[in-house]
């Protein structure tokens, strides 16, 4: 396949590793976080919470906390009557119940951390003692915690007003998926719990808001946030003001995984405070809230099936997906985000044409479900891959030749669901893993370590990660919304460049990416072009940084915008130069006229004439100056690539080591391939936290215990190993640039990897894995089970 | 010194530079360099002494700052993030998890440095097991920590390199 490349040969800087511009700021203390922002007069609050599952409030006392000295007001929902309920549909979409909620619980509270009131003081420790001296009565309800129960009709609801627990059933097939098993020669089934896990940034959320009584009323709300104007869109009116009374300033953001592109009660009550106490309020969410109230991800009863031919062949696959959603459809992805997700994808890269799933979200008394790093797809992998492996032991074939047997070629292929991906290295990816891992020999290996009783296994995971979300890709994932996003670019009368984006950078590099792609457009060096993102007031209106989509999106938006702001530079140097506009070349901030040499104008001379020419100057660059603004809405691209994992297993203490993990990954023309291995080391290494580490558990009374991080295990140095970072480009066949996206694939394809090498190292034992994450604990059950049922026989 | 509030003053050398600051005797270290001294570049993660983050040097060795009192750390020199680049020039450190890719969100970075500089002050010439395994009390969640083992790798290389 060709992609016809019009880039600029000069400067080049797209596809090289270029250093990190946010760098020197961030190694030196100079970034600016939320909880850096300090306003005049502000006030701290704390949030009181529930510590019940489920239960009625019956009274709420705050007189002790008021008479504490430095405690200014407490508020509770009757305080914030005069605000609209913040809802959840899905923005545009049907298939799921509207759901409402007010910021601050009225008179049941519905999952442990759920906010009830909020204190406001001179200092955080002032607020966090009025906090605890606030007395909220409650009578505890019955609490709705098994999912499955849930969908029961006899099961309390967890809210009345929806007359359901199950805010969303969907089914979808195509083919004749009932034919297919029927006729298969063998069918596999499997049962497997996705574990309830979440993004856990380093920074936790946080909220600064000042209210100002002009012009109507302004709010000015600073948040830990993916997406400024999206918040924006979703707050003003839960404020009731327009959009325009709101700005929302997202400063440096400390991790953020999908959590904070989530709108949550806070981001409305800390603004509705600051109006109600005249002061500027600070929030900065604590660790326990942040793993209690923020959102959790990925908690699935996952049922998967595949009809077979005895020679391998797949020829159907059914899913049913069971999100444990928890209290509330949380805004604006609903927890969709992982129960579709993860049924409309489930072909991946096989070629399957009979394909049905469907999905059930039931609402429980837990933490809202939403977009965590790799969502649904996490969990469809674990179902599918964990599938395949197990069909492959039954049928006695051997699980990369089943996996190549069976799957798609590397050109563009539309699924059986109707995504249409953009042509990768599906096969090719699985064998560059097979080799890494030096499958040949591994057998031979693994026999000889059992020989010694030591247990390793190894185990593929090839994966298909939908990216550049987009209109056309939402739609072809079951959203049918319009995503889009653009970008402005000005050169300054110094010849300078700015480039805003309503795209937003959290560790990914943008200033440092899109500075690339801006620079290889114009012509321009790097250093001279800045990025704004982050701030409602100075970036043109985008939709955030979230499901793999910048570097796409911001490719595609910034070069049409260059290029037409290059085009009119080009022809202000030919009048400069008296020479024909296709003969000038703008190279490294100088132009020039090919083939003569010693005949340049450079651009800051350019961009002075552009501005102050008067009427010498073109007429569109009269009216427009060196200012474009252009979007961008690519057709669908999708990343491909293959995990596989190599595990020793203990089998006295249960405890797994990855002994090595191989990454391969085609995301395209890649910007920066520094950024790209750090993009997918760090997916790698959650995936690691999702396979064997991270759980976010509740007591049979829907008590949550895993609210610290001494309970929510994250992988550390001494779990992840060093990787191995292998790519293939394979450039899209659709998107601008050939680039396709890259944040998620590792959280995606890494889980499924390590479950099955663990099932592989453990196949001596007959052990099926049914869960993540694998902890010591649950494989030494699995292990003592399996010895009992040797010993019944 | 102790205020009408029951408040204190507390005094200790950040960075090099004399410093004092009125505390309550529960204030934490960490909000006393971020709010009393204006020090924002120590950052708080979780303040269960587990991620790392608020990592500074007293007295040159690694500590949470989430984990100390302000009035413990009275007389003592403390060293952040702050203190690290010279002249406006990165630290060797610093240059070394630039080049490395050591970081993204930046985050936990200033916990990293610290413990990085003890480490090395420590043991120049650590094996990678040694680094692993003097790191692994801070975390990362956007690295996969495979830029920073190799920042740390790349310091001591250049620190080794320097002094010979």
């Amino acid at each position: 396949m060709t992609i016809e490349d019009t880039r600029p040969r000069s400067a080049r800087y797209v596809g090289r590793s270029v250093q990190r511009v946010e760098d020197p700021r961030l190694l030196s203390g100079q970034g600016r976080y939320v909880d850096d922002i300090t306003l005049p007069g502000m006030l701290h609050a704390a949030f009181v919470r529930s510590p019940h599952a489920r239960a009625r409030i019956l009274n709420i006392d705050a007189s002790d906390a008021l008479a504490l000295d430095g405690v200014v007001a407490v508020y509770t929902a009757a305080d914030l009557a005069w605000l609209n309920p913040m809802v959840a549909t899905g923005p545009m979409r049907d298939g799921i119940l509207a759901h409402s909620r007010t910021p601050l619980a009225t008179d049941v509270v519905r999952h442990v951390g759920d906010p009830v009131a909020v204190v406001l003081a001179r200092s955080p420790y002032l607020a966090e003692d009025g906090r605890d001296l606030v007395d909220v009565e409650y009578e505890p309800l019955e609490p709705v915690l098994d999912p499955l129960a849930a969908l029961e009709p006899d099961s309390p609801l967890v809210d009345e007003a929806l007359g359901t627990n199950n805010i969303s059933h969907l089914e979808e097939s195509a083919g004749d998926v009932e034919r297919a098993f029927a006729e298969a020669d063998h069918v596999t089934r499997l049962r497997f719990h996705s574990g309830r896990s979440t993004a856990a940034p380093i920074e936790c959320r946080g909220v600064v808001a000042k209210y100002e009584d002009r012009a109507g009323g302004r709010y000015t709300i600073w948040a830990s946030t993916q997406m400024p104007h999206l918040l924006r869109m979703f707050v003003a009116p839960v404020l009731g003001v327009p959009e325009g009374r709101v700005t929302i300033s997202s400063p440096d953001v400390g991790g953020a995984f999908g959590l904070k592109c989530t709108v949550f009660p806070e981001d409305v009550v800390i603004p509705a405070v600051a109006k109600l106490s005249g002061r500027p309020v600070k929030w900065i969410e604590d660790r326990w809230e942040n793993l209690a109230a923020g959102v959790h991800s990925k908690d699935m009863i996952c049922t998967m099936e595949i009809a077979a031919k005895a020679d391998g062949t797949m020829t159907a696959f059914r899913g049913h997906f069971v999100t444990d959603s928890g209290a509330f459809s949380s805004i604006p992805f609903t927890p969709l985000v992982d129960s579709q997700c993860a049924g409309i994808y489930l072909t991946s890269c096989y070629d399957v044409r009979d394909v049905a799933y469907s999905v059930d979200n039931p609402l429980t008394n837990k933490c809202q479900i939403g977009a965590v790093r790799g969502v649904g797809w996490v969990p469809g992998q674990l179902a599918r891959e964990v599938a395949i492996d197990q069909l492959a032991r039954e049928l006695g074939k051997d699980p990369v030749e089943l996996r190549l047997q069976n799957m798609i070629g590397p050109d563009v292929y539309t699924t059986a669901f109707g995504q249409t991906y953009d042509g990768g290295s599906y096969a090719e990816a699985l064998e560059k893993a097979r080799d890494a891992v030096d499958y040949a020999s591994f057998r031979e290996r693994q026999a000889k370590a059992r020989e010694e009783g030591r247990y390793i296994g190894v185990g593929f995971s090839p994966f298909v990660e939908p990216t550049g979300w987009a209109t056309a890709s939402a739609a072809a994932g079951g959203l049918p919304n319009g995503y889009y996003d653009t970008a402005s670019v000005t050169v300054e009368p110094d010849g300078s460049v700015t480039v805003t984006t309503g795209l937003h950078s959290h560790g990914q590099g943008h200033e440092t990416t899109l500075a690339q792609v801006t620079a290889d457009e114009l012509g321009v060096p790097m250093e001279s072009v800045r990025v704004v993102f982050g701030d409602t007031d100075s970036s043109v209106f985008g939709m955030g940084t979230y499901a793999s989509r910048s570097a796409v999106l911001g490719f595609g938006s910034i070069r049409e915008s260059a290029g037409q702001v290059r085009d009119r530079l080009l022809r202000l140097a030919a009048i400069l130069l008296e020479a024909d506009p296709g003969d000038v070349e703008l190279v490294d901030g100088v132009a020039g006229v090919k083939g003569v040499p010693g005949k340049t104008v450079p651009l800051q001379q350019i961009a002075l004439f552009g501005y102050f020419g008067g009427t010498a100057r073109p007429e569109d660059v009269q009216r427009d100056a060196l200012t474009a603004t252009s979007g961008y809405s690519p057709g669908e691209t999708y990343a491909n690539g293959c995990a596989a994992a190599v595990v020793e297993v203990d089998v006295e203490t249960g405890l797994v080591e990855v002994e090595q993990l191989v990454a391969v990954e085609d995301c395209g023309v890649q910007l920066n391939p520094t950024i790209v291995k750090g993009q997918v080391a760090g997916a790698i290494a959650n995936g690691i936290g999702v396979a064997l580490l991270e759980d976010l558990v509740y007591e049979d009374n829907g008590e949550f215990v895993s609210g610290s991080l001494l309970h929510y295990l994250y992988p550390s140095t001494t779990e992840v190993p060093e990787l191995d970072l292998l790519t293939i480009e394979t450039p899209s066949a659709v998107s601008v640039g050939g680039v396709k996206g890259v944040g998620e694939a590792g959280t995606i394809s890494a889980p499924a990897a390590i479950v099955n090498a663990i099932a592989d190292a453990l196949s001596p034992f007959g052990v099926v894995i049914d869960r993540t994450p694998v902890t010591p604990e649950y494989l030494r059950r699995k292990l003592r089970d399996a010895e009992r049922t040797r010993e019944a026989s | 010194m102790e205020t009408r509030q029951g408040n204190v003053a507390v005094e200790m050398t950040v960075n090099g530079e004399p410093m004092v600051g009125i505390a309550e005797p529960r204030t934490l270290l960490s909000d006393f360099l971020r709010h009393g001294l204006g020090m924002t570049g120590t950052h708080v993660g979780c303040e269960q002494g587990v991620c790392g983050a608020c990592t500074v040097l007293i007295d040159g060795q690694p500590a949470r700052s989430c984990l100390t009192f302000a009035v413990q750390a009275e007389g003592c020199r403390v060293d952040t993030v702050e203190g690290m680049a010279e002249g406006g020039a990165l630290s060797d450190v610093q240059e070394a998890f630039r080049a490395e890719h050591g970081l993204q969100c930046g985050f936990c970075t200033p916990g990293f440095l610290a413990a990085t500089e003890a480490l090395l002050a420590e043991n120049p010439d650590p094996t990678d097991d040694e680094i692993r395994d003097y790191l692994s009390g801070n975390i990362c969640r956007c690295t996969g920590y495979q830029g920073i083992i190799a920042a740390v790798r790349r310091a001591a290389q250049t620190r080794k390199a320097a002094s010979a």
